[in-house]
């Protein structure tokens, strides 16, 4: 599985050196889409100084810290989001019939990918760590890339969620979107700003607030915290996407072996 | 051309128009979506704009009641302005079809103007119910009857900037055929760019005559500021001249690219 694995990203590698034109463009539009929201950030706290106690070096790093765990998920299991498509299309079919585990199988679809995104949210993230003046101790390097980890895992246990109604309902695609407009939009500021309902919703059924607010909230040790947390909250971020993702895979499994095709 | 010429009918391209309304229309799950995604927009604006009045001072004269007048209205013309209604164009260049439409005894690029006009007569039809869920979370200011004319004439002017942008890019699949990324590209910019988001007055003054050269100030920025009252009555027609001369330069721009364009397929015979 390690070596399949290993002649994936082989093969992407080849295939983006092909298309090199249109590499960059994609890496242009990458760039453009966090830069612009970095950029709107700046904008707003540059005429307001704060939002609920949060300054934009405060809320620099909170954007580095969901970018750094979004880049992670989209360079590892982007394939994932391409399932309902393979499914309507019968291609998905191909997957079932090899010898490795079908998401594996998924997962492992060579096309045209490579770190680029990953590459920037790592530059982006040290300069917003630098910027925001957190300590950088043993603690903080061990600490975070399980946090990102489980950032990348609460991604992909939602996708992978989405990906499975696909079994049951053809259209799944515009759901997807919206998921993933709610993600990018609702992480941009501080969870506390929402009411009571959404809050809640956005830390414990879409658990998007430990991709980054909890985990920021407890490096920049911020009070007050949504939900009346206490600080630590976001140190359970790896331990909420390992259980997500498992409770996405069980339903996924649910999903595959109902699965009878889409009668092509 | 062995063809003589015909007197010009109007009545197809209404036909054409109403053809691409109905299919709008079938798409029922998207209409369902996108009026959700909309509703979560005007919450997520509201209680952005409310957090950060909330502990600070208001900026540069910018009340709270026009700051989130300002963003609704914007997310309601957004669903006409961002709108890629020229991709027909783009998907018979890619698929070939673009061969035949030029034996259809039509004129294409009016054509394409009617599909594109029918599927954003059919969003314009989208702004009703969505004005009535953004009224469930914020209140929207109505400027006086004379303020709203005005808008409405800015914003056609808007409208006109946006599809000839949107024109121009889908032209470019005459010698590119993978345009999605830059489609992308843009379509961020226009929303940045074009005050969308942000409005233009918040950015730092030596960024502010940059952005308002550039056409995606046209698109969004102008109508929206004139909704508000930013723009007074005194320069409804230096701001109008300006968007009316971005449509007269895309246009024309349009116009070259079209003639090469369409050159370059008899030459390759389809």
């Amino acid at each position: 599985m390690l070596g399949a694995y290993g002649q994936y990203w082989r093969i992407n590698v080849l295939t983006t050196l092909e298309y090199r034109e249109n590499f960059i463009l994609w890496s242009l539009f990458t760039f453009v889409y966090h830069g612009s929201a970095i950029a709107a950030l700046w904008i707003i706290l540059n005429n307001f100084p704060s939002m609920n106690g949060w300054t934009f070096r405060d809320m620099a790093f909170l954007y580095g810290l969901w970018m750094l765990a979004h880049a992670l998920h989209n360079t590892l299991f982007s394939n994932v989001e391409g399932i309902p498509e393979r499914i309507r299309e019968g291609d998905f079919d191909r997957v079932l019939i090899r010898p490795l585990d079908a998401l594996f199988g998924v997962i492992a679809t060579p096309g045209q990918f490579f770190p680029d995104e990953l590459i920037m949210a790592l530059v982006y993230f040290a300069a917003a760590t630098w910027y925001s003046g957190i300590h950088v101790g043993l603690g903080f390097v061990t600490i975070v890339p399980l946090i990102v980890a489980g950032g990348a895992l609460i991604d992909l246990a939602l996708n992978l969620i989405v990906a499975t109604l696909a079994f049951w309902f053809v259209r799944v695609d515009e759901l997807r979107w919206l998921v993933l407009q709610l993600e990018q939009e609702f992480t941009r500021y501080p969870i506390s700003i929402y009411s009571r309902g959404v809050s809640f919703v956005l830390t414990f059924v879409l658990p998007f607030a430990f991709m980054n607010y909890f985990p920021a909230a407890y490096f920049l040790h911020k009070g007050d915290l949504a939900l009346g947390l206490p600080r630590e909250a976001g140190l359970f971020a790896p331990l909420i996407g390992l259980v997500f993702v498992v409770a996405a895979y069980a339903f996924w499994r649910f999903g595959l072996d109902r699965y009878q095709g889409v009668g092509h | 051309m062995i063809a003589t010429r015909r007197r010009f009918r109007f009545d197809p391209y209404v036909q054409f128009m109403k053809k691409s309304m109905a299919r709008e229309a079938t798409y029922r799950f998207n209409i369902f979506t996108s009026l959700g995604s909309f509703a979560v927009r005007v919450y997520l604006l509201r209680t952005v704009w409310v957090a950060l009045y909330a502990h600070n001072a208001a900026p540069r004269g910018l009340s709270l009641g026009a700051i989130v007048t300002y963003s609704t209205v914007a997310l309601l013309l957004g669903l006409v302005l961002d709108i890629d209604q020229t991709r027909a164009l783009h998907d018979r260049l890619h698929d070939g079809s673009i061969a035949t439409d030029f034996m259809k005894p039509i004129n294409v690029p009016l054509f394409f103007f009617a599909d594109g006009t029918g599927e954003v007569l059919f969003h314009a039809l989208l702004m009703v119910p969505a004005l009535a869920i953004a009224l469930l979370f914020v209140h929207i200011t109505v400027p006086p009857a004379g303020v709203l004319a005005a808008f409405a004439l800015s914003f056609l002017l808007g409208y006109f900037v946006g599809f000839f942008l949107n024109f121009i890019l889908n032209l470019t699949a005459f010698w590119t055929l993978e345009i999605s990324a830059i489609q992308l590209i843009t379509t961020w910019l226009t929303d940045f760019l074009g005050g969308q988001i942000v409005p233009l007055v918040l950015f730092p003054v030596a960024l502010q005559g940059a952005v308002y050269a550039l056409p995606f100030a046209a698109m969004f920025s102008t109508p929206l500021l004139i909704y508000i009252g930013v723009i007074p009555p005194a320069r409804y027609l230096e701001s109008m001249a300006v968007q009316a001369a971005w449509v007269i330069v895309l246009a024309a721009i349009s116009t070259v690219m079209w003639r090469a364009g369409s050159r370059r397929i008899v030459v390759q015979g389809g």
